[in-house]
């Protein structure tokens, strides 16, 4: 079996592809490309079961796809517990699966390089706002460095292949797989330090400064020390409660565009979306676009949550999206085989009688995310729980600065909102740390009133209206702490 | 609102406040504690969990039979399961000074009806397979398979929920803000949430007991050290013992969930109450644990912090009454090891404050000692 997409409307993932390689799964030759993750290898072979969870060996599969739900560990070359969703396959490789609690690794030999790195600011996180916060750091002059645990730079960018809205500063008409590569050309034209594949494990605060570990695949250590800090670090798709929510088969929305828009695997014949929010029309869309028949789009609120033109879209191609219904369950033995779908009442409660079953192999659940700001609560940032911006969020004011000198957000783990915002975002916060560290003031101070202009427009829109209500609370608390 | 009155008010809820809140609320007490955070939120939840009996002083010998002893019926005495494992201690010797000073405290201990030996060299991977003798330098080690290890915060909950079952009041987010004494003899507490009147307090409250001693006029000689420590990624089970060794200041062992957890006291670390994690720390220890267990090279840390040690001059902890305040009762000073005895000092501490006696002698633990000059140093503390 092999569920690889060669033939697609947007992408060419024929060019795409690279060298034709084997490894092991389980003393198995299985073939893939190089270029391709083990997870989205193992996929396009047909393996659905990446796992089994520790307290009742339950079976798990492919969900976030970003390294963030630890679904897919398993061990590689005698090392357990690695994350098969962002490291890279390479020939002659010996993947197993393992127990949940894995022996002690056999291995011994041990080859470690321990890499000093200095820089006045550390950009976290190498999606949209960070890409471009990184770009304006440069601009103005500031030495900077980004670091991201992913494969490649550009987050969720490099999965959408769909047109942005929005104004032409923040890249509208284009697809966003275009703009992370009209982003990246300008990184590497401009000689930016990065750092890929390479995980933040911790933040320590040193002197004035912070000190940042990140761990290349298990033989780097990068020990980089900073004056500053911007934190670009996104969010975790949300997890749904129903039964068998864990089974294989269940995965994040954007988990599913990861898998088909940048490894050109598809992800299952049927699928169900849970939710009809922006993601959940978009992503469902891009199925059909990838072969996948989407039988339904449910959505637990009485309205469609995304835009209409998506939504409209949809529609077109066939894709019924039923509102106030919900997933009740999820059927199916180690990996999904069908869903049991449910009308809610006007209290979000389900409706008795009204159950019924569709048979899918896959279930997208897009029902939102929650930033994720490990990296601010750990070194110490205020932090406070927002709904309007999808959780907890580091306490900041609307030049993106935290609780904390010298340490700037932006993005989704300031709150959830888009990819345009985000990039908007990253501006002001570079800006913002260049005026702090008196750098090109003036030229920052021109940047960042532009870009908060930008980012106005942006929000203009009434679907705006619940974001501005969060960030307006968290700009609250900030004044309330900086006045003591 | 807080209880108005009450017999006796313990302040810090931690494994030594709630088993003395368990313990006296048993014996029918009308006991209130405060803690300011959550339970177990210092000291007690940051710890290494590790129940030893191998010391060097008597009374701490004493002291830890008799809590292992209750620590065997624990679970069934509380109705909760806190992870208690008897999987024994191994303490490592690295020079001829400390085989002469182990081979003492195993004659002494021996003395006392502890179950120990002193094993030779040859004799360690026989009860820790994958140990690199011969790299750590290990001469030899002493061994008690009754010693252990429990979960700090379940064994901590389980007091608490079993003090409240029992009448005690149990105040979490509270914040004590002065001791009220007229004429040397305890009158309230005050709180942030309000005010208690009882005649009995005990500071329980670990690194912070000398600012809880300072509102009533009381100089404890303690002083609060940051230690660190880590756990792993959970692993199949491999190693039953807490292995230790105070010549390179470091201990480990695996939970029941399968992490391995240890920590390494830096020699040179000032006195502070900072308890901010340090890079210097992750590497040190991750050399010391590779060193230890090469095996342990490719597993991943997950998880590092770091807790105060709340130490005295000869690392044994201050029991019982003080001479300035009546009815103010210490329990402080564990100098990192109250977890591991808390179970027979609260007993101790309830008998005192019921009965007016105790059941093992705890004189010679009394603040006393230290303006007496009475001063008999603890060799075997990881410092």
């Amino acid at each position: 079996m092999d569920s690889r997409i060669w033939q697609h409307p947007i992408i060419d993932f024929g060019e795409r592809k690279g060298r034709e390689i084997y490894f092991n799964f389980n003393g198995k030759p299985i073939k893939a490309y190089e270029g391709e993750t083990i997870a989205a290898a193992l996929y396009a072979s047909g393996v659905r079961v990446f796992g089994r969870s520790i307290r009742f060996q339950r079976p798990r599969g492919w969900f976030c796809a970003i390294g963030k739900c630890s679904s897919c560990l398993m061990k590689v070359d005698g090392i357990p517990n690695v994350r098969t969703c962002i490291t890279l396959v390479k020939d002659g490789m010996n993947v197993e699966y393992q127990d949940p609690r894995p022996n002690l690794p056999e291995k011994t030999e041990f080859e470690c390089e321990h890499v000093k790195v200095e820089t006045d600011i550390a950009v976290i996180g190498g999606g949209p706002a960070g890409l471009s916060a990184i770009l304006s750091l440069n601009e103005l002059g500031v030495d900077s460095l980004i670091i991201d645990e992913n494969p490649w730079l550009g987050g969720q960018l490099i999965k959408q292949t769909h047109k942005f809205f929005g104004s032409k500063a923040s890249y509208a008409g284009i697809r966003g797989i275009k703009i992370a590569e009209i982003l990246l050309g300008e990184l590497r034209k401009e000689n930016v330090k990065s750092l890929e594949n390479s995980s933040v494990i911790a933040c320590y605060r040193e002197g004035k400064g912070f000190k940042i570990t990140a761990v290349k695949g298990h033989s780097t250590l990068y020990e980089i020390d900073a004056k500053g800090l911007l934190v670009a670090t996104g969010a975790m798709e949300n997890m749904l409660a129903f039964p068998n929510n864990d089974l294989p088969g269940v995965c994040g929305a954007g988990g599913v565009q990861t898998l088909m828009n940048v490894y050109g695997v598809k992800p299952g014949e049927n699928a169900l979306m849970v939710g009809a929010g922006n993601v959940g029309l978009i992503v469902a869309y891009q199925l059909a676009q990838a072969g996948v028949n989407v039988k339904m789009i449910v959505e637990a609120a009485p309205k469609i949550g995304g835009y209409l033109v998506h939504a409209a879209k949809v529609r077109r191609m066939g894709i019924p999206i039923l509102t106030r219904h919900s997933i009740k369950a999820a059927i199916g033995k180690d990996h999904v085989e069908g869903a049991v779908i449910t009308k809610l009442d006007e209290n979000w409660n389900p409706i008795e009688g009204t159950e019924f079953e569709v048979e899918v192999d896959l279930i997208c659940l897009a029902v939102g995310l929650t930033p994720s700001t490990e990296i601010l609560m750990q070194i110490g940032c205020e932090h406070a729980y927002v709904p309007e911006l999808g959780g907890h969020v580091a306490i900041h004011d609307k030049f993106l600065k935290t609780t904390l000198d010298n340490v700037y957000l932006a993005g989704d783990v300031s709150g959830i909102e888009e990819a345009s915002t985000a990039m908007m975002e990253g501006k002001i916060a570079a800006a913002t740390a260049a005026i702090d560290m008196g750098v090109n003031v003036e030229k920052a101070e021109n940047l960042r009133k532009k870009s908060l202009h930008e980012l106005e427009l942006l929000r203009s829109s009434p679907f705006s209206k619940r974001v501005i209500t969060g960030k307006e609370k968290v700009y609250s608390l900030m004044e309330e702490i900086s006045c003591g | 609102m807080i209880k108005e009155k009450a017999e006796v008010v313990i302040v810090g809820g931690g494994i030594v406040g709630c088993s003395i809140a368990y313990n006296l609320a048993i014996r029918g007490v009308d006991v209130v504690l405060f803690e300011r955070s959550y339970l177990a939120s210092g000291a007690t939840g940051r710890c290494g969990g590790g129940i030893r009996q191998q010391w060097s002083t008597e009374e701490n010998i004493r002291l830890a039979m008799e809590s292992v002893k209750i620590f065997e019926g624990l679970e069934e005495e509380l109705d909760y399961h806190i992870e208690y494992y008897q999987g024994g201690y191994l303490v490592l010797a690295h020079t001829e000074d400390e085989v002469k000073q182990f081979k003492k405290n195993v004659s002494l201990q021996r003395k006392l009806g502890l179950n120990v030996r002193f094993l030779e060299a040859d004799e360690i991977n026989d009860i820790v397979p994958h140990l690199d003798v011969e790299a750590i330098g290990a001469i030899g080690a002493t061994w008690c398979p009754t010693d252990g290890h429990a979960n700090p915060f379940k064994t901590t909950i389980a007091y608490a929920r079993a003090a409240e079952k029992h009448g005690a009041h149990i105040y979490k987010f509270t914040e004590v803000k002065g001791i009220k004494v007229e004429k040397g003899e305890i009158k309230e507490v005050i709180t942030d949430k309000g005010k208690t009147k009882t005649k009995i307090v005990v500071n329980a409250a670990g690194a912070y007991s000398r600012e809880i001693a300072k509102m009533v006029g009381v100089e404890l000689p303690n002083k609060p050290y940051r230690h660190e420590i880590l756990a792993t990624e959970p692993l199949k089970h491999v190693l039953d013992p807490m292995v230790i060794s105070f010549h390179d200041n470091v201990y480990f062992r695996q939970t029941e969930h399968g992490e391995v957890v240890g920590g390494w006291g830096d020699p040179n670390e000032p006195s502070s109450y900072n308890i901010e994690s340090s890079f210097h720390f992750i590497v040190q220890m991750s050399r010391l644990l590779s060193r230890y267990v090469p095996k342990f090279r490719h597993v991943n840390i997950v998880r590092q912090w770091a807790g105060l040690y709340d130490v005295t001059p000869d690392a044994r902890p201050i029991l019982g009454p003080v001479e300035e305040v009546e009815g103010f009762i210490q329990a402080n000073g564990f100098s990192g090891h109250g977890f591991m005895v808390a179970p027979m000092v609260a007993k101790l501490i309830a008998e005192l404050i019921v009965e007016g006696k105790t059941s093992l002698p705890i004189e010679s633990l009394n603040l006393k000692r230290f303006r007496e000059g009475r001063v008999i140093k603890e060799a075997s503390v990881v410092g």
